[in-house]
């Protein structure tokens, strides 16, 4: 081949470009609003009508959040609602749990997905929240160092695991593998930094740290006891598939209130043992029947030519079940999933309705019992439903996330 | 390349044992009979091209060879292995059996190279590295190296089915069965099979072939069978069938495909 001269002679000619006249911005969006809000006379009703609904509802949310609420019921009680009867002294093991789980929320992201900008937007802004609040206190300045370390770490993790191949090959397997295995590691590691080595007695859980203990036990447990459950329903031998049948329908028939009636009463006599564990057999069981349930419609939904096809190079039932079709049918279960997920993260308020366990909704109840909180009991119902929206809906933006990236192995 | 069936390595099929053995085999779907009394052998090496109408048994009879459908009576025998309940029975003949599928059935949460290396490292205990570098062999004999690290979507369905034939190789099978391979493929990427396919026939792989594919049944098949409504209609080499087809229901069936 003959060397290309440095500069190529033939210019390609190109049309004369034709610019677009692009209208001005004001315009375009008058247009907008004239399709979209104005374009009928009941339109334009309903648009005013709504307008001023909405224009009323923002301004009773800023004036109540910055003029009328006493947010003082929230900064004095600031452990109780976050630690309850935590000792104090071993606050260390809450921040450091804090910290792993960001660190791994950032792993997570950066392994499996890419952050958008509203993502990054809402980090900052449930930052800026939960320093605000901790901050406010005076006493907690460390808090806030901590609290802003453990965001560090969440955006470390994101950036070192965002910078590495995504391509498939050793390196993604290795990558994967390990931020899964830290996943399942996660919550047994969090349980002895909290408990184990000097750290807290069970009952001494409380708090909004409770529910993040709860929470994620009775869904890890919950989707255990599910996997084995869906296929026994699913099984041929009509033994193995009644009982799974029955279990399902027996705890899906009646309510998580009454099954921590049971918890209370019953399970006193056979399993004894600390009112937490009790809680969290129950979510977990409870749980399990919902999930079941969703990964037998995925089992359902997978092509039969799946395990024909595992078959046919020779791997066993069981092999087929581990290696082809339970990834697939738990990739497919995964929206119905985080909704139970979502669902028994604020189902975890019920144990306080029942146990004499002290989570966060208990221990807002007991900070507007002091006298001088019992006018601002709104202040801290709001601050709870708050809390509550943004740990579930960190959970839905990050199974979306993932979501949309294992979409890969799609059909 | 050459596509004649004359350049084949001479493959002595007089002297070859039958390697496929099926004895009045019988196959209901509730009251519907799929299979009438199908009887059969099969030598070693053959290639062996099963024609018919849909609905009419062939696909449901290879997929009882490697008992992906049970038969209800009768006997298979491949390779002097009984097809039974048992269960050892079963692993030996289903590894020593490669199938693809007319949908192909790559798993899709894999990449090419896992859907290759799954069978050899789960049931044969076949080292990474091992299967790692014989599934680029078989990638390199069906043509497409390059897409090792993709994942199935990736793919065109030309060359999702050669992933699917090189999975089922990977099992170093001494018969591949194929269901109707090129059946849902776009025309423009049937011959690519095909190709790889023939290639496969003149290695003296032992094949039985669901196809439509005239063209492939004519240059490669040793025998044609003909199924219709669950029974073994007719049977002969291509010669026979195209040239002087004895069954009325066989004349029917090649005059409305020719």
């Amino acid at each position: 081949m003959v060397d290309m001269p440095a500069q190529n002679p033939q210019r390609i000619v190109l049309p004369p470009h034709r610019e677009r006249a692009r209208r001005p911005r004001i315009v375009r969006l008058r247009e907008w609003a004239r399709r979209n809000l104005f374009n009928s006379r009941a339109g334009t009703a309903l648009t005013i009508v709504t307008a001023i609904i909405l224009g009323l509802l923002i301004y009773g949310v800023i004036y109540f959040v910055f003029v009328d609420a006493n947010w003082r019921v929230i900064t004095d009680n600031r452990w109780l609602l976050f630690a309850g009867g935590y000792p104090m002294d071993q606050e260390w093991r809450l921040w450091f749990s804090v910290g792993f789980v960001f660190l791994l929320i950032g792993l997570t992201y950066g392994t499996w997905a890419s952050l958008g900008r509203r993502d990054h937007l809402f980090i900052v802004l449930a930052s800026g929240f939960a320093i605000l609040l901790l901050a406010h206190g005076g006493a907690a300045i460390w808090s806030t160092l901590w609290y802003l370390i453990a965001v560090g770490l969440l955006y470390a993790g994101y950036a070192i695991t965002i910078r590495m191949p995504r391509e498939a090959g050793p390196g993604r397997t290795l990558q994967q593998r390990s931020v899964a295995g830290l996943l399942i590691a996660a919550l047994p590691i969090v349980l002895i930094v909290l408990l184990a080595f000097g750290g807290a007695r069970p009952r001494e859980l409380e708090g909004f740290v409770l529910n993040l203990v709860l929470a994620p036990v009775g869904i890890a447990g919950g989707l255990v006891i599910a996997i084995p459950l869906a296929l026994g329903r699913a099984s041929r031998m009509k033994a193995i598939s009644w009982t799974c049948t029955t279990y399902i329908e027996v705890v899906r028939g009646a309510p998580l209130l009454g099954w921590l009636f049971v918890a209370l009463f019953i399970l006193d006599d056979v399993i004894g043992g600390e009112l937490i564990v009790r809680a969290m057999v129950v979510l977990a069981v409870f749980t399990a029947a919902y999930m079941a349930e969703y990964i037998r419609g995925a089992l359902q939904a997978l092509p039969g030519g799946q395990s024909e096809a595992a078959h046919a190079v020779g791997l066993n039932q069981f092999q087929s079940m581990q290696l082809i079709v339970m990834p697939q049918a738990l990739r497919i279960s995964i929206p119905p999933m985080v909704g139970q997920a979502i669902s028994i993260w604020k189902d975890t308020t019920l144990v306080t309705v029942i146990l004499p366990l002290r989570e966060l909704k208990g221990n807002a109840d007991s900070a507007i019992a002091q006298f001088e909180f019992t006018p601002d009991r709104i202040e801290a119902y709001v601050f709870v439903a708050v809390v509550f929206w943004v740990v579930a809906f960190i959970m839905s933006r990050i199974s979306q996330r993932v979501e949309g990236s294992l979409g890969i192995g799609e059909r | 390349m050459t596509t004649e069936t004359a350049s084949m390595p001479a493959r002595d099929l007089e002297s070859a044992e039958d390697i496929i053995i099926a004895e009045n085999v019988d196959k209901w779907f509730g009251d519907f009979q799929a299979l009438d009394q199908i009887s059969m052998r099969i030598k070693e090496h053959e290639i062996v091209v099963v024609l018919g109408p849909s609905g009419s048994g062939k696909s449901t009879f290879i997929r009882c060879l490697n008992r992906l459908e049970e038969h209800d009576s009768g006997r298979i025998v491949i390779d002097g292995i009984e097809m039974n309940d048992d269960v050892r029975n079963l692993n030996a003949i289903r590894s020593e059996v490669g199938m693809v599928f007319q949908q192909f059935n790559l798993f899709p949460h894999l990449s090419v190279m896992n859907n290759i290396t799954l069978g050899p490292r789960k049931v044969r205990r076949m080292p990474k590295l091992d299967a790692d570098a014989l599934a680029m062999q078989l990638l390199e004999r069906v043509g497409i190296p390059e897409q090792a690290e993709k994942y199935p979507a990736q793919l065109s369905g030309g060359q999702q089915q050669r992933v699917a034939i090189a999975r089922a190789l990977a099992m170093q099978p001494k018969i591949m069965l194929f269901d109707e391979p090129t059946s849902a493929l776009d025309p423009e990427m049937i011959k690519e099979v095909l190709d790889v396919m023939q290639e496969l026939a003149r290695s003296g792989m032992t094949m039985i072939v669901v196809t439509h594919e005239m063209g492939f049944a004519r240059e490669v098949a040793d025998r044609l069978m003909f199924f219709d409504e669950g029974s073994l209609v007719e049977e002969g080499t291509p010669q026979h069938f195209f040239e002087n087809p004895q069954e009325e229901r066989t004349k029917l069936f090649l005059s409305q495909i020719l």
